[in-house]
């Protein structure tokens, strides 16, 4: 069985890119594509976007305790994050949905754009910007957007597109007039008709749900399943499952009865390991290694001493060598008189009794190491008869079999009164169960106060009632209990080694068996209800923005339906909405549906392609407009928004 | 406490220095209109009458009923338990369920957007 790993890409920190004469002297656009997922950005002649990174900025908080001594932390923005897990919960977007609202991170992001750009005039950037923004995207939010850019970043004119539509008009194959361009971002997903080359905005709709709500949703859903894991498993790590082994099913409820099959389960489930510290499961080697390290200290202690005893010995020899000599040698008084003092001997039966003291004390000694010598080999015996005593003698298997069979019964005991105490310590908790009824019952049957007749507490059995209704119950789980708990499972364990052990490979318990999730979580994008919204699912809503057409244009719009963005990428996501098409089309009606090639960055590419054309020159919001027309103008081209001009809110007063 | 941020922060050359949001409310804590507040002020400005906004493209609701799927398995699930509210496919996974602490099945009931009282 093959077991996948985590990719866990990082991201490299971008460089400053050359800033070219040519770029400066020829004011190159520069071609924004601003998702609420990722911002890609380039010049008008780059071949591909230079830069792409995740529209974030992570910021540290700074600590309120030690304000003084602590440096402010670094801003990290963009790709400059390079561990996205570690700074989870800082991390802020310019985006609401799809959306600019933030335009201080917006502000932080372009600079990190300019400057990535490697831009170096002063107060200026000199080039007009060609950038996308949402479908109808609200005038005060272009207004914001425009102030930015011409005031901040003083930028001779800007031109606004909608990310979907730039995809369409300018992929590989020339765009057709009529389409129904279903543009899948990472919060919403747009349903734009397009006829006669015409943007019918009142007849588009937006689903507000996206690749976001798809890869939480995963998240959330495999975090339940492992709870072990939850902090292993990470957004980051959803993300590349959803893209590496996610996909949609033609027909969800088939699926779903294919993974019933125990065999289909088996062989189409991926097994995702988990990175993991191999020591946790070597507890029984380390209680080996104690034990080694055990013998080896007692060995060594056993050394010092034979050493001790051997040098003792030695100098003992050496003495009564000496007080020998003295008893020997024939010297006269004076002589005897000074070695005497010398080894602090009185007189001359004192010296007979230091040399019977000594050769005691040396036969000691030699006998005391002979013993030593042996009782190495003793020393190392303790231990393994220590094995032995856990693992009593049976005389026969059938005595053995019993052993454990009771060891076994006493522990399912066990279990099960845990059991029982956990069952009534929830059923207490709930007020509907009878458990919980009874105890509110006699809680307030305490609670009554009946005047003069009063006795609870003469009698000692009065007070169990506490016990009954305390949420433990009578007893709670009792360490002895625990403690006995572990010494039947060991007993289990030592005398019946489980098969499920042994095959039990040190990762197994940090693989993830992705099964039916790897269709369930994209199926969120047919079936919103899943998460708990009411909007409708893809197919419907396309269902439903082709019958606010007439039985022709249907036909048009069903001819030509074409998928773009990020999540268009998902397996299997044309053959079901084709699919799904044909099952709400009249009966053999002509639909087809494809999917743009490079529908991730085909939105920069067109917007690329858009600034080349004379066009672009035409309708580009310069400052002067700016100036002039409002902040929030809006020159409109084929891959635009419409324009209309806020209504003064003076009106809004008047009319109420 | 500005006139730090303002040491701190190096600007970019190509950054008009005296520049200043215009929107930004003085609430620190909500400098920004969210979107739901620019959607509601935008819808409450006399538009003339065809006009399309971002709010009214908004999805329909769904018409067709929602299929139950186990919370557990994401398979078909016929069966509900009634003190949890966990919906289950079959025997194994009931069992699974009531021996799931609170705080899974709470969690469940939230992914599902089912741990409203009300719903």
């Amino acid at each position: 069985m093959e077991i996948l790993t985590f990719q866990d890409l990082k991201t490299t920190p971008d460089i400053i890119h050359e800033y070219t004469s040519f770029l400066k002297e020829n004011n190159v656009p520069i071609i924004i594509d601003n998702g609420s997922y990722q911002c890609r950005v380039g010049w008008a002649n780059s071949e591909a976007p230079i830069l792409t990174f995740k529209n974030l900025l992570a910021k540290p908080r700074k600590e309120r305790s030690k304000k003084e001594t602590v440096e402010i932390p670094q801003l990290q923005i963009g790709n400059d994050i390079v561990n996205i897990e570690a700074v989870r919960f800082q991390l802020k977007t310019q985006f609401d949905r799809n959306v600019v609202t933030h335009f201080e991170a917006q502000e932080r992001l372009f600079d990190y754009t300019f400057m990535h750009l490697g831009i170096d005039t002063e107060n200026i950037v000199p080039h007009p910007i060609a950038i996308t923004e949402a479908f109808l995207n609200p005038n005060s939010s272009r207004q914001l957007m425009s102030e930015l850019l011409f005031e901040c970043y003083s930028v001779p004119g800007v031109s606004y597109g909608i990310d979907g539509l730039y995809s369409y008009n300018y992929s590989d194959k020339p765009p057709r007039q009529d389409a129904l361009i279903v543009s899948m971002g990472y919060h919403t997903i747009h349903i734009i008709p397009v006829l006669d080359g015409e943007i019918m905005f009142s007849n588009s709709r937006r689903m507000n749900i996206g690749g976001f709500h798809v890869v939480s949703f995963l998240h959330r859903m495999l975090q339940l399943k492992y709870p072990a894991h939850t902090n292993a498993i990470t957004l980051s790590r959803a993300e590349e499952l959803l893209h590496t082994i996610c996909l949609i099913a033609l027909d969800y409820r088939v699926e779903l009865n294919k993974w019933m099959d125990p065999d289909y389960y088996e062989t189409n489930t991926k097994r995702i390991q988990l990175p993991y510290t191999a020591n946790v499961c070597t507890a029984g080697l380390t209680v080996e290694q104690q034990k080694e390290r055990k013998k080896e200290l007692a060995r060594r202690l056993i050394e010092i001493n034979a050493r001790k005893r051997e040098e003792r010995l030695a100098e003992d020899e050496e003495k009564l060598q000496q007080l020998l000599e003295i008893q020997e040698n024939d010297w006269n008084d004076y002589e005897q008189e000074k070695a005497f003092t010398e080894y602090q001997i009185k007189n001359y039966e004192d010296l007979q009794k230091n040399i019977a003291f000594l050769t005691s004390r040396i036969e000691k000694n030699k006998r005391k190491i002979a013993a030593a010598m042996n009782g190495e080999e003793i020393v190392e015996e303790p231990p393994i008869k220590q094995v032995k005593t856990n693992k009593f003698v049976f005389e026969t298997e059938k005595a053995l079999q019993t052993f454990v069979q009771n060891a076994k019964k006493k522990r399912q005991e066990i279990l099960n009164r845990k059991a029982a105490r956990k069952q009534r310590k929830q059923d207490m908790a709930k007020r509907r169960t009878a458990a919980g009824q009874e105890r509110m019952r006699i809680i307030s049957q305490l609670a009554r106060k009946e005047k003069g007749n009063d006795d609870f507490g003469l009698r000692d059995e009065d007070w169990d009632i506490y016990k009954t209704i305390s949420r433990d119950g009578a007893d709670s789980d009792s360490e002895t209990e625990n403690e006995k708990l572990l010494e039947l499972e060991e007993i289990i364990r030592t005398h019946e080694p489980s098969e499920e052990d042994d095959t039990f490979g040190p990762g197994e318990a940090h693989q993830l068996h992705i099964g039916v999730e790897r269709y369930r979580a994209p199926e969120l994008i047919f079936k919103p209800y899943m998460i708990g919204s009411s909007e409708a699912g893809l197919s419907e809503v396309i269902g439903y923005v082709l019958s606010l057409f007439n039985s022709d244009d249907q036909l048009r719009l069903a001819s030509n339906i074409v998928l773009t963005g990020g999540l268009a990428n998902l397996a299997g996501l044309q053959e079901r909405v084709h699919s799904d098409l044909i099952s709400i089309r009249p009966f053999k009606s002509f639909s087809a549906v494809s999917v743009l090639s490079n529908c991730t960055l085909s939105s920069w590419y067109g917007a690329k392609a858009w600034a080349h054309t004379d066009e672009f020159k035409k309708t580009l919001i310069t400052r002067r407009d700016y100036d002039e027309l409002g902040a929030d103008y809006l020159r409109a081209h084929k891959s635009s928004n419409f324009y209309c001009p806020t209504p003064k809110e003076q009106l809004l007063d008047v009319d109420v | 406490m500005s006139t730090d941020e303002v040491k701190v922060e190096e600007k970019p050359v190509f950054k008009t220095v005296s520049f200043q949001h215009t929107s930004k409310s003085a609430n620190k804590k909500r400098a920004w209109k969210s979107l739901k507040q620019i959607v509601a002020a935008e819808r409450a400005l006399p538009w003339p009458e065809d006009h399309v906004h971002y709010s009214s493209i908004n999805a329909p609701p769904s018409f067709k009923p929602a299929e139950k799927f186990s919370d557990l398995s994401g398979l078909p699930a016929p069966y509900t338990d009634p003190q949890t509210r966990l919906r289950y496919a079959n025997k194994e996974e009931y069992a699974t369920i009531i021996s799931l602490p609170m705080d899974i099945t709470a969690g469940y009931l939230a992914l599902r957007g089912a741990s409203s009282i009300v719903g």
